[in-house]
């Protein structure tokens, strides 16, 4: 299992290496620059701001001397908020992400993925219609519109729970809940499908038929089995919760790091566009080990390939 | 018959203990959420918090270095921190402040502003001219990389400095002579020039904090300033809090803090507002239908302001290379259609001076009149449209703009019979075409930096770098460089109308459409929330609760 953690490290540097410079060009090829404004700027000022950021050297210069910065961890400076680096801003907004996302997370797999377990062993009955139609639900309406219905519902007309901001633990709970419904829809989708496929297995057949009770059944050799494909997707889909969600972030105004994914490009942010696709991708390999390591606990024949 | 039966209530029971597993997941999170709400509750939530005054500011404020900062947003949140040697009233005037008084020499090229002795920086230290002078240069010092430099480009050998043309900062007309007294050496008469020393990038600023701090100088722990409030918290990408500074010099402001929130969803800021969440909000806070279900509640106001928009010709591009045809444009839209489609209390406008400034005339340019606009057309060889070529109309994609230049469209459709094609693109995008290669048509819109009409006339002078019309004329740049030298008010105000004529009646670049409002609601609890027509909102005058 060590091995195989060491592997994925070595593997991930060329893999970065690679998501750097890709983003490194196609920031520049976008129509639009950092400086571009309502009010034109003299171009003497222009070229100013293009040397302090050194915007002014070859492309190829300013690759280099990014890796190089890089290569020390640092990850620039933000054209927009002057005076902020990349760095700076990430490490302020990730912590809340991370927050809001693994709350969120955690109750997308406490609802996801009995709810989806229910909807298979009650396939084609009620309880499995009902499940699949929240799923649906979940996964087809799209998150602002779940928030937006939180926030009039318990905000403004039961005056329970506050709109917005981020200021002690009850304004947690409409966030994480906006942020849950897809996940956990998704989650349920995909663990009835697969519970589906491990009921037809002879060795459930076999179980079964040593008298097995189908609690036992159920919760020892069919939900251990049909884990593998969730376990699979939890592996992205915590990388892309806990680096926050735009919306959700914006609906309820969360300091969380979401919002850069998009602000970033639109400001022509490059350092900052690089630095947040960066943070993705380093949680995405990590989190992507964490489901091979998953994969040799859950299922033993693995370990023995690996 | 019995197994079947058997596995059905097998069945049943794992439904059930699923089920149960879930209903109790729920039932703890929702026992969670009623103990908060709980624990928030007895806290007995009251409406407002006296001397507390909470706005949302929209977005996180790119920075509070008001030499790079650019802004409207890190505007509002400076104003409150800082006063310069003048400052502006919201009837535009600018009155003094850090300068008591101050003269105007040598035929305006000259000015000496003497400061007052009670001005004091929150650490205690005396505000004094160097700081003026070091802030002055540090504005112009190429590494600082400011980009309203360009401010003080009439300050002798500001542009030459500033480019790195000229290495010696002593050779600047900037100069404190003393601690209280400040000159300042213009190249040529500047009549605004006042105007800009109640503008943010013109205030003081200390040599030791911004040396010792670096980039961080601006962070609450280290942030030294001299107006009503101080910044004792910043919460990146959430919060600024202000506190009030006892030791500014005209007394310390009525409310005690100020809470800006940083809320970019404007109908959550607007939530927030009616749940008792925000006391202000603006423009930023407001959705077009919040602001038709709210226009008769007492808590609402709407204030005129220095913003213009307007629908520009790339002069160079055919067949608005004709100045009938930009006339007959000019003519055929009916600007009443713009209020009433934005719905926030727009003004039309035919002149490109604002009515609340000098040179404001109402007869300066063509008014709507279909007919007159058809005949201009025929004589420019189109006549009922015939023959026209399909322009391009570029806008920046955003949905009020998008309301505004489909009308345009509409009017010049039925009014000329032209057909006009509509493309938008992001932003960013926009900006770099309009500069690149402006398309035969394109809106636009301008912010005035100070209250005069040289910040709005200027822009069509052939070096202005945000003249993207191609159109230019040695007379109306004689025009607008004899008004911006010239010191008899009324004289000068007489030169800008000319200019003004000569934009909007004789060679039309442009065809100014409407000014736009601010919007506001402000909670009953709030006193003295007053709007400048610059934009710039002043908390120092607010009371919160009638404390």
């Amino acid at each position: 299992m060590i091995a195989l953690i060491l592997k994925r490290i070595l593997l991930a540097i060329p893999v970065l290496l690679v998501v750097a410079s890709l983003t490194f060009v196609l920031v520049r090829i976008v129509p639009g620059g950092p400086f571009d404004a309502d009010k034109n700027l003299p171009p003497e000022i222009i070229a100013n701001l293009n040397a302090k950021y050194h915007l002014d050297k070859p492309v190829p210069e300013q690759y280099f001397l990014y890796l190089g910065r890089l290569a020390q961890g640092d990850l620039g400076v933000s054209y927009k908020y002057v005076n902020r680096t990349v760095n700076d801003i990430l490490s302020d907004a990730f912590p809340v992400s991370l927050q809001l996302g693994t709350i969120s997370l955690t109750l997308a797999v406490m609802i996801g993925v009995p709810l989806g377990a229910i909807a298979a062993v009650c396939r084609g009955r009620r309880e499995d219609v009902i499940a699949m139609f929240l799923s649906t639900l979940g996964i087809s309406v799209p998150g602002f519109v779940i928030g937006a219905t939180l926030i009039f519902v318990f905000a403004i007309e039961l005056r329970v729970l506050p709109v917005g901001l981020w200021e002690s633990p009850w304004h947690v709970v409409l966030p994480a809940v906006t942020l849950a419904f897809s996940p956990a829809a998704y989650l349920a989708r995909l663990t009835r499908a697969s519970v589906l496929e491990i009921v037809e297995k002879d060795w459930v057949r076999t179980a079964r038929s040593k008298g097995l009770s189908q609690w036992s059944t159920v919760t020892k050799h069919i939900l251990r089995n049909s884990l593998i494909p969730v376990v699979t997707v939890l592996g992205p889909l915590t990388a892309i919760v806990i680096t926050g969600s735009f919306v959700v972030e914006y609906i309820y105004a969360i300091p969380g790091m979401g919002r850069f994914f998009i602000t970033a490009v639109m400001n022509r942010d490059y350092d900052l566009i690089l630095g947040t696709t960066l943070v993705f991708a380093v949680l995405l390999i990590v989190a992507n080990t964490f489901v091979d390591v998953a994969y040799q606990i859950l299922d033993p024949r693995m370990r023995l390939e690996d | 018959m019995t197994k079947s039966s058997d596995a059905k209530s097998d069945d049943r029971y794992l439904i059930w203990r699923l089920a149960k597993g879930l209903g109790q997941c729920l039932l703890a999170l929702l026992l969670l959420v009623s103990i908060l709400s709980l624990t928030a509750c007895t806290k007995a939530r009251s409406r407002f918090e006296p001397g507390v005054l909470r706005v949302n500011l929209g977005t996180e404020p790119p920075g509070l270095d008001w030499h790079t900062a650019t802004d409207s947003t890190s505007f509002d949140v400076v104003s409150n921190l800082m006063v310069g040697l003048t400052q502006y009233t919201n009837d535009l005037t600018c009155a003094p402040s850090c300068a008591k008084s101050w003269e105007v020499l040598d035929d305006g090229k000259r000015y000496l502003f003497h400061l007052r002795d009670d001005l004091r920086w929150t650490d205690g230290k005396p505000v004094t001219a160097y700081d003026f002078e070091y802030a002055w240069k540090r504005l112009l010092n190429p590494a600082t990389a400011a980009q309203y430099a360009f401010f003080l480009y009439d300050v002798v050998n500001a542009r030459d400095y500033n480019t790195g043309k000229l290495k010696n900062a002593d050779l600047l007309g900037i100069k404190a002579i003393d601690p209280h007294t400040f000159e300042v050496r213009l190249s040529k008469p500047a009549a605004y020039f006042i105007y800009l020393t109640a503008f943010c990038v013109s205030f003081p600023m200390r040599k030791d904090v911004v040396e010792r701090f670096g980039d961080r100088w601006t962070e609450p722990e280290n942030f030294v300033t001299n107006g009503p409030f101080k910044l004792t918290r910043w919460q990146h990408e959430y919060k600024m809090e202000l506190s009030a500074n006892p030791q500014y010099f005209d007394g310390p402001p009525k409310v005690k803090l100020v809470k800006m929130f940083m809320v970019p969803e404007a109908s959550t800021a607007f939530a927030l507002y009616e749940n008792d969440e925000l006391d202000f909000i603006d423009n930023r806070s407001f959705s077009t239908p919040d602001v038709e279900r709210f226009r008769s509640s007492p808590e609402y106001k709407n204030f005129p302001l220095l913003r213009a928009n307007y629908l520009a010709f790339n002069v160079s591009k055919k067949p608005f290379t004709d100045p009938l045809v930009r006339k007959a444009v000019a003519m055929a839209i009916d600007r009443s259609v713009f209020p009433r489609i934005l719905r926030r209390g727009e003004r039309p406008a035919t002149s490109w001076i604002p009515p609340a400034l000098p040179g404001y005339s109402p007869d300066s340019g063509l008014k709507f009149d279909p007919v007159q606009a058809r005949a201009l057309l025929a004589k420019a060889g189109y006549p009922g449209g015939k023959g026209f070529p399909k322009a391009e109309l570029l806008y920046p994609n955003r949905d009020d703009v998008r309301l505004t230049v489909e009308a345009t469209q509409d009017e010049l459709k039925r009014n000329l019979g032209i057909e006009i094609e509509l493309v938008n693109q992001e932003w960013k995008v926009y900006l770099a075409t309009v500069r690149k290669d402006a398309p035969p048509m394109f809106r636009n819109s301008w912010g005035a930096d100070y209250p005069d009409p040289e910040t709005f006339m200027n822009l069509f002078t052939k070096d202005c770098g945000n003249n993207d019309t191609k159109w230019w004329s040695p007379k109306y740049d004689q025009l607008i460089q004899a008004a911006e030298g010239e010191l008899d008010t009324k004289k000068r105000a007489d030169l800008y109308r000319q200019a003004d004529v000569m934009l909007c009646r004789e060679a039309v670049p442009i065809v100014p459409t409407f000014l736009a409002t601010q919007n506001i609601m402000v909670k009953p609890w709030v006193k003295g929330i007053a709007i400048n027509p610059l934009d710039l909102q002043f908390f120092k005058a607010v009371e919160v609760g009638g404390q």
